[in-house]
């Protein structure tokens, strides 16, 4: 009897030690998911992403995430690393579409292949049918970005918290950024509603020489009392040369007003002092996160998303940039977060 | 007038005046405004700091791509350490780190025998890097104790409503007009540009005065860097980025040959003055921003057609 109930066990022990080493062979199931960003590392909003991607692996112990950017950054060599990344096989990919005619046939061919893409941070912007036949996109609306923070700043002047728009001036740092041209048109139609002339000016990403071409603009069309950055580390560029020029572009009913984009220290810590009325987070970590997990739902279970997956824009003004500062140092740390507010 | 005729930036200075014939017709009461005037001064000041060390390099027939990495580095270098080393010690290293990058570029260019544009264009990129993996992405703000500090308010700050950047331009032009024009040194400069091989049988110790030259470059890109820093502490990775082609640009335009032997000074100025100009004018005149380049494409062809003309029409005359 003893005998039996221990050869009973033992085969019980072995039979579930083989059902478990199946169990684990089908859960060890490798994946290597690589998200191809024009977000460089001398972008601190890169820090989003790649914790956000860390945390992901906690999660999912079985998939590897890599995240590959250049801090040169331009569409050829963003397609030249996108190039290198298909050719490595990939389980998946996460990519913003900063040109949908550059990202086109690549992405075709890896999708046409099999490998999955995600689009992140950027969509492709035609219409259903035209557009890259990607899984789905997942990150804010550049264009509601601009739309949103336009009517958000137009029911402040209302208010008379502000002066009313008479002419907005849309700094942008790259002219070829689809993104950064859709938060410039979102701004112009919520503001050209309120009559207010909307003009986009090629600055540069040069301090000096951004500060100079917006001066010359400033000069030249004195008319101008918002100024929208499209970039938040512009912010205090464009505050510095309206104030120069004493515009007074500090929050309240007279002067310039500043608006820009981004979760950012520079941004926060902008809206906190009182020079920018306003700035935006687009889910930046769920832009990290969310990419690799549709991605995983895909492979391990044909999960595709029937429409896009906004995570933003949500607007960070005065009533919560502390609350706000409390989360982005949580990400950026204190050490950082204070190094990273030049105001 | 004859010795203005036969100077090296002639060219420039009728480019300035035409320059300024076309903006006085044609926007005047925009141009001719104390609002415009100092902001045109101001940056062409920085420019004029990175374009007179270029036309120095070129002048020995060789080209400096780094400097607008070295102008980034060396700010860099300033903000970042000056928590630790203060001001006056984090103004010294910056400047110590741009000409220890002139000076390896000098050496692989001059002991190396590698080309000078390769040299740099290694240059620009390692310098660039490091400003990435050194900062993470974002360059450290610069204290409220700092920017108050004497040292930064002297080369940040206004003298009668006059940027600190002009007084410090004239300066440092005037030494090295000086140096350019009444030394051994800036004859020994121009004769290692014009013919290496004449100049060395002459006793001109042709690799030192490249060394030199490439060290000065960038200790004049590294100046720039910090002066632009003292004035507006609020920057990006971004320092100096693209800002070589305007400094070749305006060295160009200012009368420097790429064959070497033949620039000027005064001539870097004024280009930078006419680069600068433009930028602005173009702006002011509702152009899109983007056109610039292609305006200081053109402005860039036709000075080096009419400075290689002149330079004939004044060698064959002389």
């Amino acid at each position: 009897m003893n005998f039996k109930k221990t050869v009973l066990l033992s085969a019980l022990l072995a039979a579930t030690a083989l059902g478990g080493a199946a169990n684990a062979q089908d859960g060890e199931k490798q994946y290597r998911f690589v998200m191809v960003s024009h977000i460089g590392s001398n972008d601190p909003n890169m820090g989003w992403l790649t914790k956000s991607m860390e945390e992901f692996e906690k999660k999912y112990p079985n998939v590897k995430t890599e995240y590959i950017s250049t801090n040169n950054y331009s569409v050829q060599e963003h397609v030249r690393l996108l190039e290198q990344a298909i050719s490595t096989q990939p389980d998946g990919i996460a990519v913003p579409i900063v040109s949908s005619d550059a990202f086109e046939a690549p992405l075709r061919k890896a999708i046409e292949a099999g490998i999955p893409v995600v689009a992140f941070n950027i969509p492709d912007g035609r219409p259903d049918g035209e557009r890259i036949p990607y899984l789905t996109y997942v990150g804010g609306d550049e264009y509601l970005t601009g739309k949103k923070l336009g009517e958000y700043a137009l029911e402040k002047a209302e208010a008379g918290e502000i002066p009313k728009p008479t002419r907005v001036v849309c700094a942008s740092h790259d002219s070829a950024h689809q993104g950064l041209k859709a938060r410039c048109n979102g701004m112009k139609e919520a503001m050209e509603k309120a009559g207010a002339k909307v003009d986009e000016l090629f600055i540069g990403a040069e301090p000096a020489t951004a500060r100079n071409a917006l001066q010359a603009f400033l000069q030249a069309n004195p008319d101008t009392n918002y100024i929208f950055t499209v970039a938040g580390w512009s912010s205090p560029w464009a505050w510095g040369v309206a104030n120069d020029t004493k515009l007074d572009p500090d929050v309240d009913d007279k002067g310039v007003t500043v608006l820009t984009v981004d979760e950012g220290p520079v941004s926060i810590e902008g809206v906190r002092a009182g020079h920018v009325l306003a700035t935006n987070s687009q889910g930046f970590w769920l832009q990290g996160y969310a990419p690799m997990e549709w991605l995983y739902w895909n492979k391990e279970f044909g999960y595709a998303p029937q429409s896009n997956i906004l995570t933003g824009p949500v607007i960070i003004n005065k009533d919560n940039a502390d609350k706000w500062a409390e989360l982005v140092r949580g990400v950026f740390g204190d050490k950082a977060y204070d190094e990273q507010n030049t105001w | 007038m004859k010795h203005l005729v036969r100077s090296q930036g002639f060219g420039a200075i009728i480019g300035v005046v035409v320059m300024l014939v076309v903006f006085t017709l044609i926007d005047f009461s925009g141009w001719w405004t104390i609002q415009t005037i100092a902001n045109v001064s101001q940056f062409t000041a920085i420019l004029a700091f990175v374009a007179m060390g270029q036309a120095l390099v070129i002048m020995t027939k060789e080209i400096d791509l780094s400097v607008g990495s070295v102008y980034g580095l060396a700010g860099v270098a300033f903000i970042t350490m000056e928590p630790a080393l203060g001001v006056p010690g984090s103004f010294v290293l910056a400047l110590v780190v741009a000409a220890l990058v002139g000076l390896l570029q000098a050496i692989a260019v001059v002991k190396g025998e590698l080309p000078s544009m390769i040299v740099t264009l290694g240059g620009l990129f390692t310098a660039r890097g490091i400003i990435y993996v050194w900062t993470g992405g974002s360059v450290h703000n610069f204290s409220p104790a700092a920017r108050s500090h004497p040292m930064t308010r002297l080369f940040g700050g206004e003298l009668f409503g006059i940027d600190a950047a002009i007084f410090w331009l004239i300066a440092v032009a005037a030494i090295l007009g000086l140096l350019l024009w009444a030394t051994p040194f800036g004859n020994g400069l121009l004769a290692t540009g014009g013919s290496r091989e004449s100049a060395e049988t002459r006793g001109v110790r042709t690799d030192r005065i490249k060394i030199a030259a490439f060290i000065l470059c960038s200790l004049l890109a590294g100046f720039a860097g910090i002066l632009t820093l003292c004035n507006q502490p609020q920057t990006h990775v971004t320092l100096g980025e693209n800002m070589e082609l305007e400094a070749i640009a305006a060295a160009v335009i200012g009368g420097c040959l790429l064959t070497g032997g033949r620039g000027s000074i005064l001539g870097a100025i004024l280009g930078a003055l006419i680069v600068v100009s433009f930028r602005y004018e173009l702006i002011a005149l509702g152009a899109p921003s983007s056109w610039y380049i292609t305006f200081i494409g053109a402005v860039l062809i036709v000075a080096v057609i009419f400075n290689q003309k002149l330079a004939r029409f004044l060698g064959h005359s002389a």
